[in-house]
């Protein structure tokens, strides 16, 4: 029913916001918390939450949906992520159709992280496409066609090979119901080339080096709160499919390929990070630093040992938290200099402290200092692909000082020197929208248990591969 | 000839009756020209309901007429295409000032056509049914004179038809050389040199039909030059009866017993080269009406990929054909709502702004012709692709799902044309043919969500 719920509630938002024009904003806002409080009620309650219904029975397809530990982690995620964007979009022009295109994207999100059957997950993976593509074609800066239609294109070819994929698993097993296709295992010989049809609508929208060539255009153009839930929570989606899909279907394909894969996110990792120490824009700059997070978290997920899983999931909560509170700042930067460009601002911190220390601890944040969440998520991370991975994460580690570089680099031109611009500081309807993100990192970066404990083992794919 | 050969010819009978009727009536009786596309669509709608009447018989005249669940849903479907085609040309006619009882009364003739296709027992019943299928279309082609080209487009269309067709009779006289019978059914003892050719030939002349590539060079010129109601029937009502006949065939030559070469290889190289071209081809349109006529080859060959894995997939073919039907239709219906017949796709920057919940239909209908969820487009596309995987043709699949990718391009270049800024073309008020644009589109989205119902009945279809 919980399951259910989770996407019907955000459809009927998006219904309420077409008849309201007024109303709208708030209707978005109060979806995405009833979508936090129904994942977390899943999670207290312990109700069984999984329903299934017939649909397409010749199509071997059903509707079936849960949420489990894992699902509500990314559920909790988007909720928060979705509120406040949704509260950050306050200059919006049409705001029935923005409003409501917003809650048809929170179905489809909350959709693809409850679906429990192969045919219904690829509807809701796609279904996510439709709203991002008329809100950023619609909404988005001067760059909004291109970047939309290569979005799509990049997108759309990854699902191409999904699409062929769940074709040939239907074809051959007769089911696409999740835990039945975990009962009726392909044999491990046969299990690279469905591993990697699968893999190429995640990595293409997770970005994985060399796939990411969309994901810099995209985050300039993309309206603010967009690109805010593209790169804080869309981007999750792919890290769960890896999980869920590649990694609990097809556990030898993806250790035979793993070497490979594991390769070029190492690469990712440093190559977003060099790239961005040269940004200018800041929406560029949090596009490559977000490339470079997202590959090490691929990275994790491809050594696909406990730990790294683990922290994987971990690392997800705390970019996404992460990388809302940087948009979010760096557009209220933008509001000040009138200028999303790192040489126009300069010394803020004097007429703007409140900011410059807000970002300063986003910023540390993304570096991965102890005692902020995304230390807890890459430690994990790096501990547990060292076990299998050693020179790989040796390797990744390094991008710790590249974070170091970029990040403080970001915070001294934008921040301190020579005072180049000035603005007045932070109102309190802005720092209502960046506070509750900067105290959920913290909080997280204190008891990242709160956040590893919910993740039961048997939500793992179970990855002790023999090799 | 018995009440009940009379019975399985019904829906062919209906619609022939129609044609005959209103092209009497309109000598009588001076009406309205509206009217008359009401008549036929009303006859449509009967020859669609009266496949529920049972018949009490599979087969009719010797065997040349039958009736099973692929005749049976191929004229449900023909009666219930033509009701809609002739509706959106209620208002149409009018504007355009054509000759509305010729217009209804010539696409009723080739509906009826398309049913006897189906329904055929034996290769002349098929030629006859073929015969009476395009005839009424060379017509309707050349009937818009103010149109640029439309004269050119008739004539290329019929000499190409008539090429097609003379191809096909060539093709029944060599079987009926090889085997001595006309019977599809014999088609499955064929092994001699001379009855394969006979073969090939019925092949390509029903390739012809269905446009399908290398034998497509017809459709988007005479699409584009028809009168645009036509131009949505011919797209759906054509191909119907030429698939229908086409798997006909299949099924007879890969029967039990059957010792004729295997056609679904040469099918599949088809269906992919098709893919390839259609697409690619659609990818420079600037005209909406010639995108969509590509994008309707396009289709054909999703179809062809179903069909080349043989008969087994009829129930994913009829599925396919249901969908692509209300997509074809509410895509040419919402040009009948423009009031540029042939516009360009700049031409409709602003549409979003006027016409909002008309936009939304042609989202929903776009977003079914490429096959994205909700809509019924993505569950036809997976059930196609599933029939060919099931047939081991994965790198069918593969091709496939990336046409899809090239098609998404051009659908979404129509799709964000409407949501461009400018004044563009001027849209009309509310009509009856607005009506089967919003009906079309609720049709793909509802049928995407709860296809149960639809998939149940085409399990009873085979070819």
């Amino acid at each position: 029913m919980i399951a259910s719920a989770l996407v019907v509630v955000p459809l009927v938002a998006a219904i309420l916001c077409v008849s309201a024009t007024r109303l709208a904003r708030p209707i978005a806002v109060v979806a995405s918390l009833a979508v936090v409080a129904l994942a977390l009620a899943a999670l207290i309650s312990g109700a069984p939450t999984s329903a299934s219904v017939a649909w397409a029975g010749p199509l071997h397809a059903g509707y079936s949906v849960a949420a489990d530990g894992l699902t509500v982690i990314f559920l909790a995620l988007g909720g928060v992520l979705f509120a406040i964007g949704a509260a950050a979009s306050s200059r919006v022009g049409h705001r029935r159709a923005y409003f409501a295109l917003w809650c048809l994207l929170i179905a489809a999100v909350d959709g693809v992280f409850v679906a429990r059957d192969l045919a219904l997950f690829f509807v809701f993976w796609e279904a996510m496409l439709i709203p991002l593509a008329i809100l950023m074609w619609q909404w988005g800066g001067p760059d909004r066609r291109g970047a939309t239609l290569r979005f799509l294109l990049y997108t759309m070819t990854g699902s191409a090979f999904l699409l062929a994929a769940i074709a040939a698993l239907a074809a051959s097993r007769g089911t696409l119901d999740l835990a039945e296709l975990a009962s009726r295992p392909v044999a491990a010989s046969g299990q690279l080339l469905p591993a990697m049809l699968l893999l190429a609508a995640f990595v293409v929208k997770l970005p994985l080096f060399p796939f990411h060539a969309w994901l810099p255009r995209a985050y300039v153009a993309a309206p603010i709160p967009v690109a805010l839930v593209l790169s804080g929570i869309v981007a999750k989606t792919a890290v769960y499919g890896i999980m869920r899909l590649c990694l609990g279907l097809f556990p030898d394909g993806m250790a035979t390929a793993a070497p490979v894969l594991v390769a070029l996110a190492a690469v990712g990792t440093l190559y977003g990070a060099l790239l961005a120490t040269r940004q200018d824009d800041l929406r560029r700059f949090i596009a490559f630093s977000s490339l470079s997070h997202l590959n090490l978290i691929g990275l994790a997920l491809f050594a696909a040992t406990a730990t790294s899983l683990r922290g994987a999931v971990l690392a997800s909560v705390s970019h996404g938290l992460v990388v809302a509170a940087l948009f979010l700042l760096v557009a209220m930067l933008a509001s000040r200099t009138s200028s999303f460009a790192l040489s126009r601002a300069g010394g803020l911190a004097a007429s703007t402290p409140v900011l410059a220390a807000f970002s300063t601890l986003a910023i540390v944040a993304a570096i991965g200092v102890p005692g902020t969440s995304g230390f807890a998520g890459e430690f994990t991370m790096l501990a547990g692909t060292f076990e299998r991975f050693p020179a790989a994460a040796s390797v990744a580690t390094l991008v710790v000082i590249l974070a170091a570089m970029y990040g403080l680099g970001m915070l001294r031109r934008a921040y301190h020197g020579p005072p180049l611009a000035a603005g007045v500081d932070l109102a309190w309807r802005e720092r209502l929208l960046v506070i509750p993100l900067l105290v959920l990192v913290i909080a997280v970066g204190v008891v990242p248990r709160v956040v590893s404990d919910r993740i039961p083992d048997d939500t793992l794919p179970s990855v002790e591969v023999t090799r | 000839m018995t009440a009940s050969d009379l019975l399985v010819a019904l829906p062919v009978l209906v619609l022939a009756a129609g044609a005959c009727l209103v092209l009497l009536g309109d000598l009588l009786v001076h009406a309205d020209g509206r009217a008359w596309a009401w008549v036929g669509a009303a006859f449509a709608l009967a020859a669609a309901v009266c496949t529920a009447i049972p018949a009490g018989a599979d087969a009719a005249f010797a065997g040349s007429v039958r009736r099973d669940g692929a005749s049976i849903f191929v004229a449900a479907l023909v009666g219930a295409t033509t009701a809609a085609a002739l509706l959106l040309a209620v208002g149409y006619v009018r504007r355009m000032a054509l000759p509305a009882a010729e217009v209804t009364a010539l696409t009723l003739f080739s509906a009826s056509g398309a049913v006897l296709m189906a329904s055929a027992g034996d290769l002349l019943v098929v030629f006859i049914g073929l015969e009476l299928l395009s005839l009424p279309l060379y017509a309707l082609t050349g009937l818009m004179h103010a149109a640029p080209h439309a004269d050119e487009s008739a004539l290329k269309y019929f000499l190409l038809g008539a090429a097609a067709s003379a191809v096909f009779a060539y093709g029944i006289a060599l079987v009926y050389a090889a085997t001595g019978s006309i019977s599809i059914g014999a088609l499955g003892g064929i092994s001699s040199p001379v009855g394969l050719a006979g073969i090939a030939l019925l092949l390509a002349g029903l390739a012809f039909k269905a446009a399908l590539v290398p034998f497509h060079f017809w459709a988007p010129d005479a699409y584009v030059s028809a009168p645009t109601p036509a131009t949505a029937f011919m797209a759906v009502v054509a191909k119907l009866g030429a698939f229908s006949a086409l798997l006909r065939v299949g099924a007879a030559i890969t029967g039990p017993g059957a010792v004729a070469v295997d056609w679904r290889a040469s099918v599949a190289v088809i269906a992919a080269v098709t893919l390839v071209l259609a697409n690619l081809a659609a990818l420079g349109q600037q005209s909406l009406k010639r995108l969509l006529a590509y994008s309707s080859i396009a289709h054909a060959g999703y179809i062809a990929v179903a069909a080349s894995a043989g008969v087994v997939a009829s129930a994913a073919i009829a599925f396919y054909l249901v969908v692509y039907a209300a997509l074809t239709l509410g895509a040419f219906g919402i040009i009948t709502l423009l009031e540029n017949d042939d516009p360009r796709i700049d031409d409709l920057h602003g549409l979003a702004r006027r016409r909002p919940l008309l936009v939304v239909a042609l989202g929903v209908i776009l977003l079914g012709l490429t096959g994205l969820p909700p809509t019924a487009g993505f569950l036809a596309k997976v059930y196609v692709f599933e029939a060919a995987m099931g047939a081991q043709l994965a790198w069918l699949v593969v091709l496939g799902v990336l046409a899809s990718v090239v098609s998404a391009a051009y659908y979404l270049r129509v799709l964000f044309a409407c949501l461009g800024e400018g004044e563009g073309e001027p849209a009309r008020g509310p009509s009856v043919g607005g009506s089967v644009v919003v009906i079309a589109a609720l049709a793909v989205l509802v049928l995407g969500i709860v296809p149960g119902p639809l998939l149940d009945a085409v399990q009873s279809v085979r070819f």
